[in-house]
């Protein structure tokens, strides 16, 4: 048995080598880290927007900045849905902030080709975070993304999956008179003959809470921006996938 | 393998399969709940057990002398959380695709007690050689029973074994369905179970 004075030695000076091996790791890596986690989510805003890598490519850090700065435009809204012009993007948190809304538009040839929209909310064991793209339609879901979430793998995890983000593509977030119905993913398969089929996707089995979460907050961003997709469709002369 | 001797070569070869952590000791069993829906989460996790648990055996059996008896419990898991968050780190730095797949896999790690349980039994015992085998051993003998689940659970509970289809569509349309269960946590107990019991009682009588 050792002396009480070398095993509080021992231990304090094991943890203090610890400490500063992990602190000296992140501070010199803590750049790095940084870089990547913005450009992790410019990747899944032009995903969600369809610009995405092909099988077996893959894009350095600075192909996704080039990619990002050549067709993406960034605006802040207003809960009223006007344009807010005297704040920077960069200084919005869109999981607290009420007033103000980020949101991105796809740019073709100065075309606005869909608009992206941050989507934040609680699954079962995490919040997630993710991006939903719209068609120039502001009705058509264009594609959506989750790029941080702590849920179960391979069962909540697979709301990243395509499968499942997949089932989103070409759904529409209003009825046919108009009103915001948002997406609801259902427990099981959708019934492609029923009438609400149009804004249903599949769910993941045995990932029920974090499907339910998706649907709900899916629901609750949809209607911040609401005044402004009415907005657009309102200009968009046809709809053109009505019944 | 002639450079190994005999000490050395139980040390790596007993866990394979005599002494296997999981399926004799009944040891990891949480990470082999959580990670064997798929194969390829599988084949992730045992990547990095078998990393941390060869670092973590060398150094602790490195300074095992001066280790003091009373705490070494808190020291070996600060050595074993240490090493964690540094591959964690580093993983985000410079692969940071792998750390996202990773990503609750290498918090699991920290709470195997098979790391915990080699570092104490073996590492505090044996020198840094023999225990760096001990953590190879260990890590792959984990690693087989682990893959071993997730393929049976991947293929009745999903149809498919690395993501690829394995069951053709005429026999989906014949009316057999995926095993629900199989997916669930359950799922992986009953394939454990199977496992340990033909392990202990069917393929020891062979051996025998």
């Amino acid at each position: 048995m050792r002396s009480n004075t070398y095993t509080l030695i021992f231990t304090s000076l094991i943890t203090l080598i610890l400490g500063f091996l992990l602190s000296f790791t992140y501070t010199q890596l803590k750049g790095m880290q940084q870089e990547n986690l913005a450009v992790d989510i410019r990747k899944n805003i032009l995903r969600a927007l369809d610009i995405r890598e092909q099988e077996n490519e893959k894009w350095s850090n600075e192909k996704v900045q080039d990619l990002f700065n050549k067709y993406i435009k960034a605006e802040v809204i207003s809960k009223n849905g006007l344009i807010v012009s005297d704040i920077n993007i960069e200084n919005i948190n869109a999981e607290y902030d009420s007033t103000n809304f980020p949101i991105y538009y796809k740019l073709n040839d100065g075309q606005v080709d869909g608009y992206a929209i941050p989507v934040i909310g609680r699954g079962l064991w995490s919040t997630l975070y993710g991006y939903l793209a719209l068609e120039p339609d502001a009705s058509t879901v264009k594609g959506i993304q989750f790029y941080s979430h702590k849920e179960t793998p391979g069962l909540g995890a697979e709301i990243e999956k395509d499968w499942f983000t997949n089932n989103f593509i070409g759904k529409k977030i209003v009825n046919s008179s108009g009103e915001l119905v948002s997406i609801e993913v259902l427990k099981g398969k959708v019934d492609e003959l029923s009438d609400e089929a149009y804004h249903q996707v599949d769910g993941i089995s045995g990932a029920t809470m974090t499907t339910k979460g998706v649907t709900q907050f899916l629901l609750e961003d949809l209607q911040k921006y609401e005044p402004f997709f009415k907005k657009i469709r309102n200009n968009v002369k046809e709809l053109t996938w009505l019944y | 393998m002639a450079i190994l001797n005999k000490k050395s070569r139980s040390a790596l070869y007993d866990p394979l399969v005599k002494t296997n952590p999981i399926s004799l000791s009944v040891l990891g069993i949480c990470s082999a709940l959580a990670v064997t829906i798929r194969v390829d989460q599988a084949l992730i996790m045992t990547g990095a057990v078998i990393f941390v648990l060869s670092a973590s055996n060398t150094i602790i059996s490195v300074i095992r002398k001066y280790i003091p008896s009373r705490t070494r419990i808190i020291i070996q898991l600060a050595i074993i959380a240490g090493l964690v968050s540094l591959i964690d780190q580093v993983l985000m730095a410079y692969m940071y695709d792998m750390s996202k797949q990773l990503s609750v896999f290498v918090s699991l790690i920290v709470t195997n007690c098979i790391v915990m349980g080699r570092a104490d039994a073996y590492a505090m015992q044996n020198p840094a050689g023999n225990s760096f085998l001990d953590g190879l051993g260990n890590g792959f003998g984990y690693g087989a029973i682990l893959i071993a689940v997730a393929f049976f659970r991947e293929l009745f509970g999903s149809g498919t074994i690395y993501g690829i289809s394995m069951i053709p569509d005429f026999v989906y349309n014949l009316g057999y369905e995926n095993l629900g269960l199989m997916v669930l946590s359950p799922g992986a107990f009953i394939v454990l179970g199977l496992i340990v019991w033909f392990q202990k009682e069917i393929w020891k009588e062979k051996v025998k």
